[in-house]
């Protein structure tokens, strides 16, 4: 069921971002918000689901709606920009293969108290949290080395 | 813990769809769309530590998160018709030139 949750919400999420007329874009956008506050409420967070809901489904779309009023039915033609697939597939294979690298945490079934949530972050997460610093400390310095390349190509 | 790898591996995409949304689309209204979807990837994976492995600290960053979003829309928005009255587009690349121009 969760698989099947999140496997709708990610189409949605891609379908928002690849339609060619706003109404259906917002009507995806608003879809996949609602289907995560739905996931949560199912996690068992049910505030964290209703706050998603009313913030997202409610008030974001509504400037959404107020945002498309301006645009008219269609988006502008854009120019594609065919290093951003290459860098996010990069980053995603990054990103993937980083939760098997973590340690199994001793869980018994209840809230851990918050005193020893911290002592869990720095025993077990420590180490992958520098070498996540370094990969981000990475791609911030190649994507402003990217912008600076790009803008002095134009010129 | 294989329910926390289907969360994971799920954040994990909805966030690279985000940052292509955010590298790749040139107009305001999707960029705000993946902006979305970057901060909704995190409030997912808190979400799924807390239920995992009981780590509800992160709960309150995920509100905080929430919180962050609604005034970023606000302000999105705000920015988004400046543009629009500014350069007649919602396109971002287009108003650098225009305030140039002016």
């Amino acid at each position: 069921m969760s698989v099947l949750i999140l496997a709708i919400a990610i189409i949605l999420a891609v379908m928002s971002l690849t339609q060619k007329n706003t109404v259906p874009a917002v009507i995806s956008f608003v879809m996949m918000m609602f289907l995560l506050g739905i996931y949560y409420i199912f996690m068992g967070e049910k505030l964290l689901g209703l706050f998603q809901i009313f913030v997202y489904t409610g008030g974001i779309v509504v400037l959404t709606l107020f945002g498309v009023t301006v645009v008219g039915s269609k988006f502008p033609k854009f120019e594609i920009r065919p290093w951003a697939v290459s860098v996010v597939t990069l980053v995603i294979i990054g990103l993937i293969i980083i939760p098997f690298l973590l340690p199994d945490i001793p869980y018994e079934g209840k809230a851990i108290p918050l005193k020893d949530q911290v002592k869990i972050f720095t025993d077990f997460y420590g180490q992958i949290a520098i070498f996540m610093s370094v990969v981000a400390a990475s791609i911030l310095y190649g994507s402003i080395r990217m912008l600076h390349t790009l803008k002095h190509g134009k010129e | 813990m294989v329910h926390f790898y289907i969360d994971a591996i799920a954040a994990i995409i909805l966030f690279g769809v985000g940052l292509y949304g955010v590298t790749s689309k040139s107009d305001f209204l999707k960029i705000f769309f993946s902006l979305e979807m970057l901060l909704n990837a995190v409030i997912l994976l808190l979400a799924s530590a807390a239920y995992n492995f009981g780590l509800t600290k992160g709960l309150a960053i995920a509100y905080v998160i929430i919180v962050i979003a609604t005034l970023e829309a606000a302000a999105g928005v705000l920015i988004f018709i400046l543009a629009n009255r500014i350069t007649g587009e919602i396109i971002p690349d287009h108003l650098d030139k225009a305030v140039s121009d002016e």
